[in-house]
């Protein structure tokens, strides 16, 4: 007989348990909430994600450590759970990107790169010999169609768009704090400064641009829309970017 | 004997102020026999897309329900309607995958590409058999007729035809290239678009 | 050598094909059908090389009839054809591809009209108000072009394809001697005797 909290049901993940549940899910996400806590806000002119990036010893060398991961020029992602398991889907991500890229000739938009994540992330829950992945993750992303928008994707695939969202450890927390100093004209500069703070009130140790990464969305103005693909490059100015090192230590000092 | 001749027909898009047009021939043929005076080869894709599919008169149809397929899906899966360059680069995919056992056609695309700023531009494209996307500012021709067609729109075009003049550029082009050609006539249909509605109307050339 | 017409008419299609079969040079049977019923309202005319003709209309005929099991009703004339031509297309790019023409005859009972098409065996699908495989063709199409009437009654219909069969019996030097002729229209299927 297997052992105390799921079980017979905890050992295969695609057999319900009695009470309609698929514990194996459950643990997933229990190794979500014991990760990083990861937040996005949603502002009226762009995205922010930011996370916390804790190394375990000093002797690492933490600059080559990656948390907010870009996807394709309009898209990036960031995660709370196991990192290996987000390294893999970064790796689908980009790929299906790419290959959305090569039949259409332009990237994906936000809602069908999160859809292509969510099945693989749903596959994991029904294939033999897998597990799910141990990751909840942000996509923050720009289309034309859609604007900016924000998505959780979960281990069990599924995945709803938010304003404003944190997963992982202090979550709870971290959303009624996000729902006190949300407001739907909340400017992207004010949004990187509230996202800052709620990381701020589950932080231990010091807050330092090596231990905080941010990603975001800028959406592009008029303008820059109808001038189309910059000079040289061929190609459109990426809405999607990583702030610096530099960037973060000027807005943890604001 | 060419595989690309073998049943015969021709296509070919221009651009106008505001709006584009696209226009082929109706003649199915077997060689030098002809079958039918009513073979259409341009399909509408969306409200705002025609594409003219001149070639071998199966794969016509196969590429056809193809691309209906592919634009079903994507329809479906991206809750919008496709752009015209998207549409193009699906047909320009959709002909590589088979790149060493190709599809015997050569598609015309022409449409109304909406704008950043919410206007419509025309767009017209053309490819080769596997695919190679050829953007143009002015004309676009396939098909068995396609060197007559290029003498002759290299003549009657002009820049910025309102929707009336381009209709009888592009019409006058087509009927007198094809007059030209053994393989392509036998009536025509032309397709003209504006940013909110597409005139057709079906021409008689010579039915001989 | 092989030669089938088809011609549609006020409410009906009339399919006729020649009835030999020939090995090379000798012909060995004479009253071979070459027209099949795939429906109640539907007949398909095959030609071309021996041994894929009938097999291919065998498949096809047993297609069609599996669809009418399965859901009660038979395929529209219109979803037979597209389905055949798909079977033709695909056959076209595979390892030996079947080398049949056809030219189906079949009648509408949803909207009660009358619809006629031709196929090769390349998967090209027309619609016409007439059409004709083999050699005869080049006698048939041009006669037909002066002679047929979409509106003609179904003894005047049979008196044009008398014209098509007598003019290719007298210009053709391969001419087939002998044709079975059948009509579909309401009513469903019949051979007639000309």
């Amino acid at each position: 007989m297997a052992s105390a909290d799921g079980g017979a049901y905890s050992y295969s993940l695609t057999v319900f348990s009695p009470s309609g549940k698929l514990v194996q899910i459950e643990h997933a996400l229990a190794a979500v909430s014991q990760g990083t806590t990861s937040l996005g806000i949603k502002a009226s002119n762009g995205i922010v994600i930011a996370t916390e990036k804790k190394s375990s010893s000093i002797l690492i060398d933490d600059s080559v450590i990656e948390k907010v991961a870009v996807v394709c020029p309009n898209i990036g992602i960031v995660y709370s759970g196991m990192g290996p398991d987000f390294r893999i889907l970064v790796t689908r991500a980009r790929k299906s990107a790419q290959s959305y890229w090569k039949i259409h000739g332009e990237y994906p938009p936000t809602k069908v790169l999160t859809q292509e994540i969510a099945t693989i992330m749903q596959q994991a829950t029904q294939s033999g010999g897998v597990r799910p992945y141990g990751v909840s993750l942000l996509v923050a992303g720009w289309d034309v169609t859609r604007g900016p928008s924000l998505y959780q994707v979960d281990p069990s695939g599924s995945f709803w768009a938010w304003k404003a969202s944190a997963i992982g450890r202090n979550m709870i927390n971290a959303k009624t704090f996000l729902e006190k100093r949300y407001n739907d004209d909340i400017s992207l500069e004010d949004a990187i400064h509230t996202a800052l703070l709620t990381l701020k009130e589950g932080f231990e140790g010091q807050m330092t641009e090596k231990t905080i990464e941010i990603g975001v969305i800028t959406v592009p103005t008029q303008t820059e829309l109808e001038a189309g693909k910059v000079e040289g490059t061929g190609r459109y100015k990426p809405t999607f970017r990583k702030l610096t090192e530099e960037e973060v230590r000027d807005y943890l000092a604001l | 004997m060419s595989i690309m001749e073998y049943n015969g027909g021709s296509v070919i898009a221009m651009v106008g102020k505001d709006c584009v047009a696209i226009a082929s021939d109706l003649r199915l043929g077997v060689q030098s026999l002809s079958i039918s005076s009513n073979f259409q080869k341009i399909f509408p894709v969306t409200d705002r897309i025609y594409v003219g599919l001149p070639g071998l008169a199966s794969d016509v149809t196969t590429l056809h329900e193809q691309f209906r397929y592919r634009v079903n899906m994507y329809t479906i899966k991206e809750e919008r309607e496709i752009e015209p360059q998207t549409f193009a680069q699906m047909v320009s995919s959709t002909l590589y995958e088979r790149r060493f056992g190709p599809y015997f056609i050569e598609p015309v695309i022409a449409g109304m590409q909406r704008t950043p700023s919410g206007s419509y531009e025309p767009f017209i494209a053309a490819t080769d058999l596997i695919g190679c996307l050829n953007f143009a500012k002015d004309f676009v021709v396939a098909g068995t007729a396609s060197s007559e067609l290029f003498g002759a729109a290299e003549g009657l075009w002009e820049p910025d035809l309102e929707a009336e003049d381009l209709f009888e550029t592009i019409s006058q082009t087509l009927l007198n290239a094809v007059d030209r050609d053994t393989f392509s006539g036998w009536g025509a249909v032309v397709h003209v678009m504006t940013k909110d509605k597409v005139i057709t109307r079906t021409l008689k050339g010579r039915m001989d | 050598m092989e030669c089938s017409f088809a011609i549609t008419g006020k409410g009906y299609v009339i399919v006729a094909a020649d009835t030999t079969a020939a090995h090379s040079i000798i012909k060995v049977k004479l009253d071979e059908d070459k027209i099949k019923t795939l429906s109640p309202h539907l007949l398909m005319a095959y030609s071309g090389e021996p041994g894929d003709t009938v097999q291919f209309a065998e498949y096809i005929e047993r297609n069609i009839r599996l669809y009418q099991i399965r859901n009660t009703y038979p395929l529209r004339p219109s979803s037979a054809a597209s389905w055949i031509r798909r079977a033709l297309a695909d056959s076209l790019r595979s390892r030996k591809p079947y080398s049949v023409n056809l030219l189906l005859g079949g009648y509408d009972t949803s909207t009660y009209t009358p619809h006629l098409y031709w196929i090769d065996y390349l998967g090209t699908l027309t619609e016409v108000p007439f059409g004709a495989h083999g050699y005869g063709s080049y006698f048939a199409l041009s006669l037909l072009d002066r002679y047929h009437d979409p509106e003609a009654s179904l003894e005047e219909g049979l008196a044009t394809l008398k014209r098509c069969i007598d003019e290719v019996s007298k210009r053709l030097l391969v001419a087939p001697g002998r044709y079975k002729v059948k009509v579909v229209d309401k009513d469903g299927v019949r051979e007639v005797e000309i």
